[in-house]
């Protein structure tokens, strides 16, 4: 079986493993420029070929949703429209095995594609996340290990619609919807609750400082009660004198804070939590992949009768 | 003798029409048995359940003494060639070949490569651009390959010319003399005809008629006589057809004795004619109570 599962797949393979060879090479050769445009410690940017490079960050966060759609969909889909699982299905191999291998054979080709082309360009991005913020944006699905995980539930997600459907096109339209719609659920709902925050005490009215994913942040007195923004505020005038007639009221109120103890306390993602929130969000797409395959194989073996 | 397939008020339903109902019948083994029945009569749905590509909604089946498709073993016992000859299009005749070898374990190289070679076919023509009698051959040689002991096929010469159904059917015919037990369904009476000996007629999901050819012919006749009225036939005798001029009445009827009553000219039934009335008879009539045989074996 994994003869005919490799050799149906392997041109799209060739293909995909191509393509990941030229997209590495080219990361390569430009490093060095990377290193030297943020190597001294930022302000400076990237120009010309170097922004459209930046750009296949876009494009690794498309990869998985393209082999939902192109690879996962049609897998199934193809054989259903061709009546070729007739055929596949009365050889001696059961549906499970059959099913098995085809998801096998392309989900290794995914993961090895995807693996590649995200730890090189998390690699080749590096300088440039030293300076800025790889964990509160959108960056962080174009980082580590997350596109893995992505690229495994695409593909499960596209065989379950496949399998499901039964034709190819309205297929690869339903696994792109439905990886977006789950895809963009996990990042603005269940992303921050993934792992616990860090408790980060910063300066009140001044500049924080702060790197990371600030998720909120609250004022509060000496003794750790709460206080509103205004109240803080209200209090810190009267105490140190600051009128419309201070020079830099923002400046003499974080002064004041600081005599009193007022401070605030933000719940934040912190850059160090990187690999364990993409750890936790790999392992949440990996349990969703596998809840999807599940139930492709049952029905495939329940209801495609 | 084991039965080649087992069928026991098996039925089959798709949304709210079944395709196949209440279907009691006991395919022998060692036989070329041949399938017929008019477009939509369930032919197709039997063979998929014998298959296991679809499992029944009613009743069972039994397929050599297993469920069909259950596992690689049952699978590994019956050959299959669907309606249409699925092949994989850009697949070559060779690597179909690989793929016979990979995906079975009793694979017959030698037989399935010989029966390529025979009907003129290059290991490196695609599938997609062969002629459908070519297509039918490779497929028959994948199925023939995995050395099956029952081999089901659906409408195999529907798609071939007058020619290459001659030598498809003639190959068939080779192949039960070696001892392979084959089910092919058609709406050709003529092929049917040509090599089967045991013959099933479906009519709108239900089975009409079962028995070896000998005797379905054996025990039906054709009586021709003045008009009269067929409920006063003897009891053995069970009316099939019936057709009534003023003066005449023509009967079909089935019987295993001897028809004496000296008024009648009795004549014996070609198959094509018994099948055709079978196909033909109206479920909702009287005729409804005529029998449907069991096969003994």
């Amino acid at each position: 079986m994994l003869w005919l599962a490799w050799r149906q797949f392997r041109a799209q393979a060739a293909l995909a493993l191509g393509a990941t060879v030229v997209v590495v090479v080219v990361l390569a050769a430009t490093r060095g420029h990377i290193v030297d445009t943020y190597g001294d410690g930022g302000g400076n940017d990237l120009t010309g070929f170097f922004v459209w490079l930046r750009l296949l960050g876009t494009a690794l966060i498309a990869v998985p949703a393209l082999i939902g759609a192109f690879w996962g969909a049609p897998l199934l889909t193809r054989e259903f429209e061709d009546r070729t699982y007739r055929m596949a299905w009365t050889q001696s191999v059961t549906r499970s095995r059959w099913l098995a291998t085809k998801i096998a054979v392309a989900g290794v080709v995914s993961v090895a594609v995807v693996a590649v082309f995200a730890l090189v360009f998390t690699w080749w991005s590096g300088p440039i996340d030293a300076t800025g913020n790889r964990i509160g944006t959108a960056n962080f699905a174009q980082r580590g290990i997350v596109p893995i995980g992505y690229a495994v539930f695409g593909l499960t997600l596209g065989m379950l619609v496949g399998t499901i459907l039964r034709r190819t096109i309205p297929a690869m339209a339903a696994s792109l919807a439905g990886f977006l719609i789950v895809r963009m659920f996990v990042q603005k709902v269940v992303r921050s609750h993934l792992i616990g925050t860090e408790s980060v005490s910063v300066p009140s009215f001044g500049p924080s400082g702060l790197g990371g994913w600030v998720l909120s942040s609250g004022t509060v007195d000496a003794a750790g009660q709460t206080l509103s923004k205004s109240t803080a505020e209200g209090t810190l005038t009267a105490a140190c004198h600051i009128t419309r007639a201070t020079e830099d009221v923002d400046a003499a109120l974080a002064v004041c804070a600081q005599r009193f103890g007022i401070h605030d306390i933000a719940q934040v993602h912190t850059d160090n939590q990187f690999w364990a929130l993409q750890t936790a969000e790999l392992g949440l797409f990996v349990a969703l992949a596998a809840i999807t395959a599940v139930v492709c194989f049952w029905w495939l073996n329940h209801r495609t009768s | 003798m084991t039965a080649a397939i087992e069928a026991v008020a098996v039925g089959k339903r798709y949304g709210r029409t079944w395709a196949l109902r209440e279907s009691t019948l006991t395919v022998p083994a060692g036989r070329v048995v041949g399938l017929v029945g008019s477009n939509g009569a369930g032919k197709s749905t039997f063979l998929n359940l014998a298959v296991g590509l679809l499992q029944p909604t009613a009743g069972r089946i039994t397929v050599l003494g297993g469920q069909p498709g259950r596992n690689a073993d049952q699978l590994a016992k019956v050959g299959f060639l669907a309606q249409d000859v699925p092949l994989y299009r850009d697949l070559s005749v060779g690597d179909h070949l690989r793929l016979g070898a990979r995906l079975n374990p009793r694979w017959d190289a030698a037989a399935a490569q010989a029966r390529i070679a025979r009907v003129g076919l290059d290991d490196s023509h695609r599938a997609g651009g062969l002629s459908g009698g070519q297509r039918a051959q490779l497929a028959l040689a994948v199925a023939i390959g995995k050395c099956p002991e029952l081999l089901i096929l659906d409408e195999p010469v529907a798609s071939l010319d007058p020619l290459a159904r001659r030598e498809f059917l003639g190959d068939l015919m080779e192949l039960a003399a070696d001892g392979l037990s084959i089910v092919l369904s058609s709406h050709l009476l003529a092929d049917v005809e040509r090599v089967c000996d045991h013959l099933i007629v479906l009519a709108e999901g239900r089975v009409r008629l079962a028995g070896d050819v000998d005797d379905l012919l054996a025990e039906h006749r054709v009586l021709m006589g003045a008009r009269r009225d067929p409920a006063r036939l003897p009891a053995d005798q069970t009316v099939v057809q019936q057709n009534h001029t003023d003066r005449q009445s023509t009967l079909l009827v089935h019987t295993t004795q001897p028809v004496l009553d000296p008024s009648w000219t009795v004549s014996e039934v070609g198959l094509e004619d018994l099948v055709l009335a079978y196909m033909a008879t109206p479920s909702a009539t009287a005729y409804a109570a005529a029998p449907t045989l069991r096969s003994v074996s």
